[in-house]
């Protein structure tokens, strides 16, 4: 049998994160009778909430007595650049300390405080310190409590599923198809309800990527092509320091220390874009200064890609090793180069994905009994640009509020029945890469080239012909993507089946992306077109939709929600 | 991907990786399959099979999520040592191999294969379950979300290393309990049960330590002292271990399993005589009727070989035994005093 058939479900939640597993966990809460299943096409555990390292920003004025809810509130829509929906950010920063309460009261290990109480450090764009933390390792263990108090509850998982498609009846869905890794079998999941989780897309950009290797948009990809809306696409936060050859992240405690940015000249080029605050800018600009030095070429060649350094070894041993421990380590295990004695090479690197799939503040999308939380989904709360710590909060919040929600809107819907069409539909689709006549691309190399276009063209600098170049190749990719070959054959843990099936999911979310960036023809946040600089409410102060019409992206709008914050310039 | 070249011509290696191959639906038993590859200093292991999937053999099966050593996906065996794939250097690892300019890749032991370097997780999982790896709250969840406990340094201090573990199994995969007995508990679910007891917040500390005393549980373990060394994120695992057994002896006395009654035994011969008594050890053990169920064979075959240690009252105190026993009761008082300043 190719086919498995499950039995309806009330809740299936796709995607094993915090968001997933928060819903979930809420779910089980509301509504201990429902028959609820989450599929992660990795082992929960393994998700990418666990890289989170910074923490979560919530105002429990532990450590500065007069922070304020209202505070969190302002400095999250200013970071946005005044893009985010103000009774959305409402939601998000009231609901905050209840959510890091409830986490401690279920075990979370919070570092302290002298007095006991949760502790919190400064954060990048926030007016007091609000972020919470468990020391360097934040995200890893809010998701193993989260994964410990599913198994306590009983959440029935579906581990190392692959989301395939939506099935939709007229305006609403009847549940979800899936492949099974272990048997690759097409199987269906008949449900009331539908909550994606799969985090976001930032991975697209490939190896100019601090992501996991997972990241590629499944869920957005496949409500996309389900007909839902996607919002604010063109949004994509740049790191400024991720390491050459991997992309993987040097956070920002390097600088913080006092380590210098140095180009092919010698030069400690930050003098150039930010006379006072020099290496300690704010992020997006020091991201936007690297690039530059690269593309005024005064960066270091390789074939791995052009690169600057970072440069710790003037702050000497002791203090790299004691200080810095966690920055050695990696730079010894990921470009075998010790900061001691060698300066590490780096450049900017796509980090994160404001947009996603379009929701109201309870998570709804769209389309009848579907749900999106976290980087998957867009409320929006973090606008044109997201704030540190603000991001696993997002996923805690909403992913608590769509377990909530669906638990009590499950009721109002029927299970479709998927059909045996669809299924086989499914079935023959992902085999037909498998055929040897007229498939002979190679994932590994477009996969690439996706990154590479991405980068140079819908990177950190944008502009018109830029954006052009890059929409006409992921056009190209998307008709070479239809001659790719899956060499393996087998059913069984077919990985290079999954990463061409990821591939495809990349390819339709980037040509949002680029399209998204084409249109916004202003500067705002994470989005800069050096043809267009500065911001331009009158014109562009609004959310962007991409839907699929006809296989191709249909640009649509929708006004952002206002509240007690005015536009003002974003200076800090 | 660019594996290989540089500006750095010299910086380049030719490298053979032996990859463990089985795919359930064809082969009647696993094989090996060589592939020679360039790598350049700073290449890591994943990368190197990244390489060769993407340009070489695509049905080369393998996990990987978060390439940074925090996700745990891609633990197996380098060169016969279970580590992340993700953060070993092949350089680093090319310095020990046996065979010069070969890295031989296998899957990780003691969990059931699925395919190439893919081992099932579940059994792990069926063991995190089983033994409650878990807080149960002490606050009923209504009240949730209100209030939060408070936690000193000193309480967050005792578990916060247990909390870096990330399930990678490449602990399970280096013990040698679960090498002869697959139900044994396993080191990392043992570290995540201690990690959990020593929470304040938890309310059913007793229940499952009486689940860890039984069979398959904390006694087995046999300080092999395997899991600590291998551990990716270098957790005092034993420590842990020696935790929970300090715990249950401490509230539930030595009267659990074979496992306690025999380390009771060895302290009172110890105490007593400075030495073992070694033949009615099995009986204080295991009692009367399993020894001779089980060891009457043997016992008959040491006789014939004139091997039988000496009856008790035979063996002799050791020399000295009078300033041991000093000793003893003195390092007696003290651990308990550390217990004691512990519990505070």
């Amino acid at each position: 049998m190719r086919f498995e058939r499950m039995k309806p479900f009330d809740i299936v939640i796709v995607g094993g994160g915090g968001a997933g597993l928060y819903a979930a966990m809420e779910a089980m809460k509301t509504n201990p009778s429902l028959n609820i299943a989450v599929l992660s096409k990795v082992y929960p555990n393994r998700s990418h909430t666990s890289a989170a390292q910074g923490g979560a920003n919530a105002a429990l004025a532990n450590k500065a007595k007069d922070d304020t809810v209202e505070m969190h509130i302002f400095d999250t829509i200013k970071g946005s650049d005044y893009l985010a929906d103000q009774d959305a950010v409402d939601v998000l920063c009231s609901e905050a300390p209840k959510i890091i309460r409830e986490l401690d009261n279920i075990g979370t290990p919070w570092s302290r405080m002298d007095d006991n109480t949760i502790a919190q450090r400064p954060f990048g764009g926030a007016g007091r310190p609000r972020c919470c933390y468990c020391s360097d390792k934040t995200g890893h263990t809010i998701l193993q409590t989260l994964y410990e108090q599913c198994l306590k509850k009983g959440v029935i998982f579906f581990n190392e599923y692959f989301a395939l498609s939506l099935s939709v009846k007229g305006s609403r869905s009847r549940g979800l198809i899936a492949m099974n890794m272990k048997s690759g079998k097409v199987e269906a999941f008949p449900a009331k309800t539908v909550i994606f989780a799969t985090g976001g897309y930032a991975k697209m950009y490939w190896n100019r990527s601090s992501n996991a290797a997972g990241n590629t948009g499944d869920g957005q990809a496949i409500a996309y092509r389900a007909g839902i809306p996607m919002k604010d696409m063109e949004f994509v936060q740049f790191h400024p320091t991720g390491l050459r050859k991997s992309g993987l992240l040097v956070t920002e405690g390097a600088r913080g220390e006092g380590g210098y940015l140095i180009n092919r000249d010698g030069e400690r080029f930050m003098a150039r874009y930010a006379k006072e605050k020099m290496e300690l800018g704010p992020r997006d600009l020091v991201s936007r200064s690297l690039e530059t030095e690269i593309l005024e070429g005064r960066g270091f060649d390789s074939p791995a890609g052009k690169y600057l350094h970072l440069d710790l070894t003037h702050l000497g041993a002791d203090l790299i090793k004691s200080r810095l421990p966690q920055i050695r380590e990696m730079s010894m295990q990921f470009e075998g180069i010790d900061p001691i004695v060698e300066p590490i090479p780096v450049r900017p690197t796509a980090h994160y994905s404001m947009g996603g799939i379009d929701t109201d503040n309870f998570t709804r999308t769209v389309m009848e009994g579907v749900y999106a939380a976290g980087e998957c989904g867009c409320v929006s709360v973090h606008g044109a640009n997201r704030l540190g710590g603000n991001s696993l909060l997002d996923i805690l919040v909403f992913g608590r509020i769509a377990g909530h929600t669906a638990a009590q809107e499950a009721g109002k819907f029927e299970p479709g029945t998927i059909s045996e069409a669809e299924l086989t539909a499914q079935y023959d689709d992902i085999r037909s890469f498998m055929h040897s006549s007229g498939h002979y691309e190679r994932y590994g190399e477009l996969r690439e080239e996706l990154g590479q276009t991405l980068g140079t063209n819908v990177g950190i600098f944008r502009e018109a012909s830029l954006l052009k170049k890059g929409i006409q190749d992921v056009a190209e990719l998307k008709e070479r993507f239809k001659k790719v070959r899956v060499f393996d054959t087998s059913d069984v843990f077919n990985t290079n089946l999954m990463q061409v099936l990821e591939l495809r999911n990349m390819l339709d979310l980037a040509e949002t992306v680029a399209t998204g960036a084409y249109a916004r023809e202003e500067s705002r946040g994470s989005h800069t077109r050096t043809d267009f600089p500065v911001r331009d409410d009158a014109k562009w102060h609004k959310h962007t939709l991409s839907t699929q019409v006809n296989g191709r992206v249909a640009l649509g709008e929708k006004p952002v929600t206002m509240g007690r914050y005015e536009l003002q310039e974003r200076t800090y | 991907m660019t594996v290989p070249t540089d500006q750095h011509k010299e910086l380049k290696k030719d490298v053979t990786f032996r990859i463990f191959r089985f795919n359930p639906q064809v082969d009647s038993k696993p094989y090996f399959d060589d592939y020679t590859i360039p790598v350049e200093r700073g290449i890591t292991v994943l990368r190197s099979l990244n390489y060769i999937k993407e340009h070489i053999d695509a049905s080369i099966s393998f996990r990987a999520f978060c390439q940074a050593g925090i996700c745990g996906s891609c633990g197996m065996r380098i060169n016969s040592l279970s580590q992340l794939a993700c953060t070993t250097q092949v350089w680093d690892v090319l310095s020990k191999s046996k065979e010069h300019g070969v890295i031989k890749v296998e899957p990780l032991r003691n969990l059931p294969l699925i395919k190439d370097l893919i081992v099932d997780m579940d059994p792990l999982v069926g063991k995190m379950k089983h033994y409650s790896n878990w807080v149960d709250s002490t606050m009923p969840e209504a009240s949730m979300g209100k209030k939060e406990f408070l936690i000193s340094e000193q309480e967050f201090l005792r578990y916060d290393k247990a909390t870096d573990c990330i399930l990678c199994a490449s602990c399970v995969s280096e013990c040698s309990i679960l090498r002869v007995n697959k139900e044994y508990v396993s080191p990392a679910v043992l570290l995540k049960s201690f990690r959990m007891n020593v929470d304040s917040r938890d309310a059913i500390h007793e229940q499952r330590l009486a689940e860890l005393v039984k069979d398959h549980g904390v006694w087995d373990c046999t300080h092999c002292y395997r899991c600590q060394e291998t551990c990716v994120k270098s957790i005092p695992i034993m420590d842990a271990i020696h935790g929970i057994r300090e715990d249950a002896i401490e509230s539930r006395g030595m009267k659990d399993t074979s496992g306690s009654k025999h380390a009771e035994a060895f302290m009172s011969d110890i105490e007593k005589k400075g030495k073992l008594v070694e033949a009615t050890l099995p009986i204080r053990t295991n009692g009367v009727l399993w020894t001779l169920q089980n060891l009457l064979p043997m016992a008959v075959k040491m006789i014939i070989k004139r091997r039988t240690p000496p009856p008790p009252p035979l063996v002799k105190s050791a020399k000295g035994i009078k300033i041991f026993r000093e000793m003893f009761r003195e390092m007696t008082e003290h651990v308990k005093q550390d217990h004691k300043s512990h519990k505070k």
